[in-house]
Protein backbone atom coordinates (compact mmCIF):
# COMPACT_ATOMS: atom_id res chain seq x y z
CA UNK A 1 0.00 0.00 0.00
CA UNK A 2 1.43 3.34 -1.04
CA UNK A 3 0.12 6.66 0.27
CA UNK A 4 0.36 9.86 -1.64
CA UNK A 5 2.38 12.46 0.29
CA UNK A 6 0.24 14.56 2.65
CA UNK A 7 -0.49 17.90 1.04
CA UNK A 8 -2.40 20.14 3.45
CA UNK A 9 -2.51 23.06 1.03
CA UNK A 10 -3.45 21.07 -2.06
CA UNK A 11 -6.64 21.74 -3.93
CA UNK A 12 -8.03 18.27 -3.37
CA UNK A 13 -7.35 18.43 0.35
CA UNK A 14 -8.93 21.87 0.47
CA UNK A 15 -12.04 20.57 -1.24
CA UNK A 16 -12.34 17.66 1.16
CA UNK A 17 -11.96 19.95 4.19
CA UNK A 18 -14.63 22.21 2.78
CA UNK A 19 -16.98 19.31 2.24
CA UNK A 20 -16.76 18.15 5.86
CA UNK A 21 -16.93 21.73 7.16
CA UNK A 22 -20.22 22.11 5.35
CA UNK A 23 -21.62 18.93 6.86
CA UNK A 24 -20.57 20.00 10.36
CA UNK A 25 -22.14 23.36 9.72
CA UNK A 26 -25.47 21.83 8.68
CA UNK A 27 -25.51 19.63 11.78
CA UNK A 28 -24.88 22.66 13.95
CA UNK A 29 -27.66 24.61 12.24
CA UNK A 30 -30.09 21.76 12.87
CA UNK A 31 -29.11 21.62 16.50
CA UNK A 32 -29.01 25.35 17.24
CA UNK A 33 -32.19 26.13 15.33
CA UNK A 34 -35.10 23.69 15.01
CA UNK A 35 -33.97 21.14 17.61
CA UNK A 36 -33.61 23.70 20.39
CA UNK A 37 -36.81 25.42 19.39
CA UNK A 38 -38.81 22.18 19.48
CA UNK A 39 -37.30 21.25 22.85
CA UNK A 40 -38.39 24.63 24.21
CA UNK A 41 -41.87 24.11 22.75
CA UNK A 42 -42.36 20.93 24.78
CA UNK A 43 -41.78 23.01 27.91
CA UNK A 44 -44.22 25.66 26.73
CA UNK A 45 -46.82 22.92 26.15
CA UNK A 46 -46.22 21.62 29.67
CA UNK A 47 -46.91 25.08 30.99
CA UNK A 48 -50.02 25.30 28.86
CA UNK A 49 -51.31 22.00 30.25
CA UNK A 50 -50.96 23.42 33.74
CA UNK A 51 -52.70 26.66 32.78
CA UNK A 52 -55.54 24.69 31.14
CA UNK A 53 -56.00 22.61 34.29
CA UNK A 54 -56.07 25.69 36.52
CA UNK A 55 -58.25 27.60 34.09
CA UNK A 56 -55.84 30.55 34.10
CA UNK A 57 -54.27 32.57 31.31
CA UNK A 58 -55.32 33.32 27.78
CA UNK A 59 -55.31 29.89 26.19
CA UNK A 60 -56.20 31.07 22.71
CA UNK A 61 -53.38 33.61 22.66
CA UNK A 62 -50.88 31.03 23.95
CA UNK A 63 -51.85 28.54 21.27
CA UNK A 64 -51.50 31.12 18.51
CA UNK A 65 -48.06 31.90 19.91
CA UNK A 66 -47.09 28.23 19.70
CA UNK A 67 -48.32 28.06 16.10
CA UNK A 68 -46.11 31.04 15.32
CA UNK A 69 -43.14 29.23 16.87
CA UNK A 70 -43.89 26.13 14.78
CA UNK A 71 -43.95 28.27 11.64
CA UNK A 72 -40.45 29.53 12.53
CA UNK A 73 -39.25 25.95 13.08
CA UNK A 74 -40.54 24.98 9.63
CA UNK A 75 -38.91 28.02 8.01
CA UNK A 76 -35.59 27.07 9.61
CA UNK A 77 -35.93 23.49 8.42
CA UNK A 78 -36.70 24.69 4.89
CA UNK A 79 -33.63 26.90 4.91
CA UNK A 80 -31.44 23.98 6.01
CA UNK A 81 -33.02 21.59 3.50
CA UNK A 82 -32.23 24.14 0.77
CA UNK A 83 -28.58 23.99 1.86
CA UNK A 84 -28.59 20.25 1.25
CA UNK A 85 -30.30 20.41 -2.16
CA UNK A 86 -32.91 23.01 -3.11
CA UNK A 87 -36.18 21.39 -4.02
CA UNK A 88 -36.85 23.93 -6.76
CA UNK A 89 -33.49 23.09 -8.36
CA UNK A 90 -34.49 19.46 -8.50
CA UNK A 91 -37.97 20.13 -9.84
CA UNK A 92 -37.50 23.11 -12.12
CA UNK A 93 -33.78 23.55 -12.79
CA UNK A 94 -31.15 26.27 -12.48
CA UNK A 95 -33.13 29.25 -13.76
CA UNK A 96 -36.08 29.07 -11.34
CA UNK A 97 -33.82 28.05 -8.43
CA UNK A 98 -31.41 30.95 -8.99
CA UNK A 99 -34.30 33.39 -9.41
CA UNK A 100 -35.79 32.26 -6.12
CA UNK A 101 -32.37 32.57 -4.47
CA UNK A 102 -31.96 36.07 -5.91
CA UNK A 103 -35.32 37.10 -4.45
CA UNK A 104 -34.14 36.28 -0.93
CA UNK A 105 -30.87 38.25 -1.05
CA UNK A 106 -30.33 41.86 -0.04
CA UNK A 107 -28.08 42.53 -3.07
CA UNK A 108 -29.86 43.17 -6.37
CA UNK A 109 -29.32 40.20 -8.68
CA UNK A 110 -30.61 39.79 -12.22
CA UNK A 111 -30.92 36.26 -13.54
CA UNK A 112 -31.14 35.53 -17.24
CA UNK A 113 -31.47 31.80 -17.75
CA UNK A 114 -32.63 29.85 -20.76
CA UNK A 115 -35.12 27.08 -20.07
CA UNK A 116 -33.76 23.54 -20.21
CA UNK A 117 -32.10 21.16 -17.81
CA UNK A 118 -28.56 19.92 -17.16
CA UNK A 119 -27.31 16.82 -15.35
CA UNK A 120 -28.23 16.89 -11.65
CA UNK A 121 -24.56 17.04 -10.61
CA UNK A 122 -23.93 19.97 -12.97
CA UNK A 123 -26.98 21.84 -11.71
CA UNK A 124 -26.00 21.16 -8.09
CA UNK A 125 -22.41 22.28 -8.49
CA UNK A 126 -23.36 25.38 -10.47
CA UNK A 127 -26.06 26.39 -7.96
CA UNK A 128 -23.80 26.10 -4.93
CA UNK A 129 -20.93 27.86 -6.72
CA UNK A 130 -23.26 30.82 -7.39
CA UNK A 131 -24.47 30.70 -3.78
CA UNK A 132 -20.84 30.96 -2.54
CA UNK A 133 -20.20 33.98 -4.71
CA UNK A 134 -23.44 35.78 -3.85
CA UNK A 135 -23.13 35.21 -0.13
CA UNK A 136 -19.68 36.67 -0.16
CA UNK A 137 -20.78 39.92 -1.79
CA UNK A 138 -20.47 43.10 0.17
CA UNK A 139 -23.62 45.22 0.08
CA UNK A 140 -23.19 47.17 -3.12
CA UNK A 141 -25.42 49.14 -5.39
CA UNK A 142 -24.22 47.41 -8.55
CA UNK A 143 -26.60 44.79 -9.80
CA UNK A 144 -25.09 41.35 -10.16
CA UNK A 145 -25.84 39.83 -13.55
CA UNK A 146 -26.09 36.07 -13.89
CA UNK A 147 -26.57 34.36 -17.22
CA UNK A 148 -27.07 30.65 -17.74
CA UNK A 149 -26.79 29.22 -21.25
CA UNK A 150 -26.14 25.95 -22.98
CA UNK A 151 -23.30 26.05 -25.51
CA UNK A 152 -21.71 23.32 -27.62
CA UNK A 153 -19.73 21.93 -24.68
CA UNK A 154 -22.36 22.12 -21.96
CA UNK A 155 -23.18 24.70 -19.32
CA UNK A 156 -22.02 28.29 -19.76
CA UNK A 157 -22.51 30.37 -16.61
CA UNK A 158 -21.37 34.01 -16.37
CA UNK A 159 -21.37 36.02 -13.14
CA UNK A 160 -20.89 39.77 -13.71
CA UNK A 161 -20.14 42.44 -11.08
CA UNK A 162 -18.94 39.95 -8.48
CA UNK A 163 -15.83 39.65 -6.32
CA UNK A 164 -13.37 37.86 -8.59
CA UNK A 165 -11.48 36.70 -5.50
CA UNK A 166 -14.22 34.05 -5.25
CA UNK A 167 -12.95 32.55 -8.51
CA UNK A 168 -10.68 30.16 -6.62
CA UNK A 169 -13.57 28.66 -4.62
CA UNK A 170 -15.69 28.37 -7.75
CA UNK A 171 -12.80 26.72 -9.58
CA UNK A 172 -12.40 24.19 -6.76
CA UNK A 173 -16.06 23.30 -6.89
CA UNK A 174 -16.32 22.74 -10.63
CA UNK A 175 -12.94 21.14 -11.33
CA UNK A 176 -14.03 17.63 -10.39
CA UNK A 177 -16.69 17.81 -13.11
CA UNK A 178 -14.00 18.73 -15.62
CA UNK A 179 -15.11 22.36 -15.68
CA UNK A 180 -13.01 25.46 -16.16
CA UNK A 181 -13.23 29.10 -15.14
CA UNK A 182 -11.99 32.34 -16.58
CA UNK A 183 -11.72 35.56 -14.60
CA UNK A 184 -12.14 38.88 -16.36
CA UNK A 185 -11.06 42.01 -14.47
CA UNK A 186 -9.68 42.31 -10.95
CA UNK A 187 -11.60 43.16 -7.77
CA UNK A 188 -15.14 43.46 -9.06
CA UNK A 189 -15.35 41.70 -12.40
CA UNK A 190 -16.69 38.68 -14.20
CA UNK A 191 -16.31 34.99 -13.43
CA UNK A 192 -17.01 32.77 -16.43
CA UNK A 193 -17.75 29.14 -15.69
CA UNK A 194 -17.89 26.32 -18.23
CA UNK A 195 -18.89 22.78 -17.30
CA UNK A 196 -18.95 20.05 -19.95
CA UNK A 197 -22.09 17.91 -20.07
CA UNK A 198 -24.51 16.25 -22.44
CA UNK B 1 -69.15 25.24 2.60
CA UNK B 2 -68.64 21.95 0.74
CA UNK B 3 -64.96 21.13 0.56
CA UNK B 4 -63.05 18.28 -1.14
CA UNK B 5 -59.37 17.73 -0.54
CA UNK B 6 -56.39 15.81 -1.89
CA UNK B 7 -53.20 15.47 0.12
CA UNK B 8 -50.80 12.52 0.12
CA UNK B 9 -49.57 13.00 3.68
CA UNK B 10 -52.06 11.08 5.86
CA UNK B 11 -51.30 13.00 9.06
CA UNK B 12 -51.79 16.42 7.53
CA UNK B 13 -54.86 15.21 5.61
CA UNK B 14 -56.57 13.96 8.76
CA UNK B 15 -55.67 17.12 10.66
CA UNK B 16 -57.11 19.25 7.89
CA UNK B 17 -60.37 17.26 7.81
CA UNK B 18 -60.76 17.72 11.57
CA UNK B 19 -60.09 21.45 11.37
CA UNK B 20 -62.49 21.89 8.43
CA UNK B 21 -65.24 20.06 10.30
CA UNK B 22 -64.56 22.06 13.46
CA UNK B 23 -64.96 25.19 11.32
CA UNK B 24 -68.42 23.94 10.31
CA UNK B 25 -67.57 22.98 6.72
CA UNK B 26 -68.80 19.83 5.04
CA UNK B 27 -65.93 17.64 3.81
CA UNK B 28 -67.49 15.89 0.81
CA UNK B 29 -64.45 13.65 0.34
CA UNK B 30 -60.72 13.39 0.72
CA UNK B 31 -58.16 11.55 -1.38
CA UNK B 32 -54.41 10.93 -1.38
CA UNK B 33 -53.80 11.89 -5.02
CA UNK B 34 -55.04 14.11 -7.82
CA UNK B 35 -56.59 11.47 -10.08
CA UNK B 36 -58.85 10.18 -7.29
CA UNK B 37 -59.92 13.74 -6.54
CA UNK B 38 -60.98 14.22 -10.15
CA UNK B 39 -63.03 11.01 -10.01
CA UNK B 40 -64.59 12.09 -6.74
CA UNK B 41 -65.56 15.52 -8.02
CA UNK B 42 -67.12 14.03 -11.14
CA UNK B 43 -69.69 12.44 -8.81
CA UNK B 44 -69.97 14.86 -5.86
CA UNK B 45 -70.34 18.63 -6.08
CA UNK B 46 -68.15 20.94 -3.97
CA UNK B 47 -67.54 24.67 -3.54
CA UNK B 48 -63.77 24.53 -3.05
CA UNK B 49 -61.13 21.87 -3.66
CA UNK B 50 -58.00 21.94 -1.49
CA UNK B 51 -54.90 20.53 -3.17
CA UNK B 52 -51.39 19.77 -2.02
CA UNK B 53 -49.05 21.03 -4.77
CA UNK B 54 -46.58 18.18 -4.41
CA UNK B 55 -48.53 14.93 -4.57
CA UNK B 56 -49.18 12.15 -7.12
CA UNK B 57 -49.30 12.25 -10.08
CA UNK B 58 -45.66 13.36 -9.65
CA UNK B 59 -43.94 15.71 -9.57
CA UNK B 60 -46.46 18.46 -8.84
CA UNK B 61 -49.79 16.69 -9.17
CA UNK B 62 -51.66 19.49 -7.45
CA UNK B 63 -51.05 21.82 -10.38
CA UNK B 64 -51.87 19.36 -13.17
CA UNK B 65 -54.96 18.19 -11.29
CA UNK B 66 -56.10 21.77 -10.81
CA UNK B 67 -55.81 22.50 -14.53
CA UNK B 68 -58.11 19.57 -15.28
CA UNK B 69 -60.53 20.57 -12.51
CA UNK B 70 -60.70 24.16 -13.74
CA UNK B 71 -61.60 22.92 -17.22
CA UNK B 72 -64.26 20.47 -15.96
CA UNK B 73 -65.74 22.66 -13.19
CA UNK B 74 -65.07 26.36 -13.90
CA UNK B 75 -67.02 27.48 -10.83
CA UNK B 76 -65.06 25.34 -8.39
CA UNK B 77 -62.69 27.26 -6.12
CA UNK B 78 -59.12 25.97 -5.86
CA UNK B 79 -56.87 26.30 -2.82
CA UNK B 80 -53.25 25.13 -3.08
CA UNK B 81 -51.38 24.29 0.08
CA UNK B 82 -47.64 23.90 0.04
CA UNK B 83 -44.60 23.58 2.27
CA UNK B 84 -43.02 26.37 0.27
CA UNK B 85 -44.15 29.90 -0.52
CA UNK B 86 -42.28 30.52 -3.75
CA UNK B 87 -42.87 32.95 -6.58
CA UNK B 88 -42.12 30.22 -9.11
CA UNK B 89 -45.17 28.22 -8.00
CA UNK B 90 -47.29 31.32 -7.55
CA UNK B 91 -46.79 32.21 -11.22
CA UNK B 92 -47.78 28.67 -12.21
CA UNK B 93 -50.89 28.91 -10.02
CA UNK B 94 -51.84 32.20 -11.66
CA UNK B 95 -51.58 30.61 -15.08
CA UNK B 96 -54.37 28.24 -14.05
CA UNK B 97 -56.56 31.17 -13.09
CA UNK B 98 -56.78 34.49 -11.28
CA UNK B 99 -60.29 34.01 -9.91
CA UNK B 100 -61.46 31.74 -7.08
CA UNK B 101 -57.96 30.53 -6.47
CA UNK B 102 -55.53 30.57 -3.56
CA UNK B 103 -51.96 29.61 -2.61
CA UNK B 104 -50.97 29.34 1.04
CA UNK B 105 -48.39 27.78 3.30
CA UNK B 106 -49.60 24.63 5.03
CA UNK B 107 -48.83 25.81 8.53
CA UNK B 108 -50.49 29.17 7.97
CA UNK B 109 -54.04 27.83 7.66
CA UNK B 110 -53.90 26.20 11.09
CA UNK B 111 -56.73 28.14 12.68
CA UNK B 112 -60.48 27.99 12.13
CA UNK B 113 -60.61 31.74 11.45
CA UNK B 114 -57.80 31.86 8.90
CA UNK B 115 -58.96 28.71 7.15
CA UNK B 116 -62.55 29.93 6.89
CA UNK B 117 -61.50 33.40 5.77
CA UNK B 118 -59.30 31.87 3.05
CA UNK B 119 -62.08 29.56 1.83
CA UNK B 120 -64.71 32.32 1.91
CA UNK B 121 -62.57 34.67 -0.16
CA UNK B 122 -61.98 31.92 -2.72
CA UNK B 123 -65.69 31.07 -2.90
CA UNK B 124 -66.37 34.80 -3.40
CA UNK B 125 -64.22 34.64 -6.55
CA UNK B 126 -61.25 36.37 -4.96
CA UNK B 127 -57.63 35.35 -5.17
CA UNK B 128 -55.72 34.58 -1.98
CA UNK B 129 -51.93 34.75 -1.91
CA UNK B 130 -49.79 33.79 1.07
CA UNK B 131 -49.07 37.12 2.82
CA UNK B 132 -45.45 36.11 3.52
CA UNK B 133 -44.84 35.69 -0.18
CA UNK B 134 -46.65 38.92 -1.09
CA UNK B 135 -44.52 40.78 1.43
CA UNK B 136 -41.31 39.29 0.05
CA UNK B 137 -42.25 40.19 -3.52
CA UNK B 138 -42.93 43.79 -2.53
CA UNK B 139 -39.85 44.14 -0.32
CA UNK B 140 -37.51 42.37 -2.75
CA UNK B 141 -38.80 43.04 -6.24
CA UNK B 142 -36.61 42.14 -9.21
CA UNK B 143 -33.39 44.15 -9.52
CA UNK B 144 -34.57 46.69 -12.08
CA UNK B 145 -37.84 47.43 -10.23
CA UNK B 146 -36.31 48.33 -6.91
CA UNK B 147 -35.88 52.05 -7.53
CA UNK B 148 -39.48 52.51 -8.61
CA UNK B 149 -40.88 50.52 -5.68
CA UNK B 150 -38.58 52.50 -3.35
CA UNK B 151 -40.22 55.72 -4.64
CA UNK B 152 -43.62 54.68 -3.24
CA UNK B 153 -44.81 56.18 0.04
CA UNK B 154 -45.09 53.97 3.10
CA UNK B 155 -48.86 53.86 2.78
CA UNK B 156 -48.63 53.01 -0.92
CA UNK B 157 -46.28 50.11 -0.11
CA UNK B 158 -48.85 48.78 2.39
CA UNK B 159 -51.56 49.00 -0.25
CA UNK B 160 -49.29 47.32 -2.82
CA UNK B 161 -48.59 44.47 -0.40
CA UNK B 162 -52.31 43.91 0.21
CA UNK B 163 -52.95 44.02 -3.55
CA UNK B 164 -50.21 41.40 -3.96
CA UNK B 165 -52.06 39.28 -1.38
CA UNK B 166 -55.00 39.44 -3.77
CA UNK B 167 -57.23 41.59 -1.58
CA UNK B 168 -60.09 43.57 -3.07
CA UNK B 169 -60.51 47.30 -2.32
CA UNK B 170 -62.93 46.67 0.54
CA UNK B 171 -60.50 44.20 2.10
CA UNK B 172 -57.59 46.62 1.77
CA UNK B 173 -59.64 49.43 3.31
CA UNK B 174 -60.60 47.18 6.22
CA UNK B 175 -57.01 46.12 6.88
CA UNK B 176 -55.64 49.67 6.81
CA UNK B 177 -58.62 51.33 8.57
CA UNK B 178 -59.19 53.80 5.73
CA UNK B 179 -62.12 54.44 3.38
CA UNK B 180 -62.46 52.53 0.09
CA UNK B 181 -62.27 55.93 -1.62
CA UNK B 182 -58.80 56.51 -0.13
CA UNK B 183 -57.74 53.05 -1.27
CA UNK B 184 -58.82 53.82 -4.83
CA UNK B 185 -56.73 56.98 -4.79
CA UNK B 186 -53.66 55.14 -3.52
CA UNK B 187 -54.09 52.45 -6.16
CA UNK B 188 -54.35 55.05 -8.92
CA UNK B 189 -51.13 56.66 -7.66
CA UNK B 190 -49.34 53.32 -7.48
CA UNK B 191 -50.36 52.41 -11.01
CA UNK B 192 -49.14 55.78 -12.29
CA UNK B 193 -45.78 55.43 -10.54
CA UNK B 194 -45.28 51.86 -11.75
CA UNK B 195 -46.33 52.86 -15.25
CA UNK B 196 -49.03 50.19 -15.41
CA UNK B 197 -52.09 50.76 -17.61
CA UNK B 198 -55.07 51.91 -15.59
CA UNK B 199 -57.35 49.30 -17.17
CA UNK B 200 -55.27 46.71 -15.30
CA UNK B 201 -56.60 48.19 -12.06
CA UNK B 202 -59.72 46.02 -12.31
CA UNK B 203 -59.48 43.55 -9.45
CA UNK B 204 -58.63 40.24 -11.07
CA UNK B 205 -56.34 41.67 -13.70
CA UNK B 206 -54.48 43.85 -11.28
CA UNK B 207 -53.17 41.00 -9.12
CA UNK B 208 -51.52 39.54 -12.19
CA UNK B 209 -50.34 42.96 -13.38
CA UNK B 210 -48.79 43.79 -10.01
CA UNK B 211 -47.11 40.43 -9.52
CA UNK B 212 -45.80 40.30 -13.08
CA UNK B 213 -44.41 43.79 -12.58
CA UNK B 214 -42.58 42.85 -9.38
CA UNK B 215 -41.16 39.71 -10.94
CA UNK B 216 -40.40 40.91 -14.44
CA UNK B 217 -36.92 40.71 -15.98
CA UNK B 218 -36.34 38.18 -13.29
CA UNK B 219 -38.65 35.58 -14.62
CA UNK B 220 -39.53 35.14 -18.25
CA UNK B 221 -42.07 32.47 -17.39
Amino acid sequence: MTLEPHDAGGARRHRADEHWDRRRDLERQLHDGPALRIAALTLRLGLLARKARDGTGDLQHDIEDLQGELHIVLQELRAIADRIYPRLLQEAGLGPALRELASTLPVPVRVDAAAGRFDPSVEGVAYFAVLDVLEDLRPATRTVDITVRRDDDGLALDLRNVDTGQGVTVGDRIRWLGGAIEIVGGGVGTIKVRIPCE
Amino acid sequence: MRVALAEDGALFREGLVMLLEAAGHEVVGCTADGDSLIELLARVPADVAILDIRMPPEPDGGLSTAERLRAAHPGLGLLFLSHYAEAHYLMRVLRIGTESIGYRLKEKVGSVDVLSDTLTRIRDREIVIEPLLARRLVERPSANRRDVVASLSEREVSVLRLMAEGRANGGIAGQLFVTPKAVEKHIANIFTKLGLPSDAAEHHRRVLAVLTYLRSQQDGT
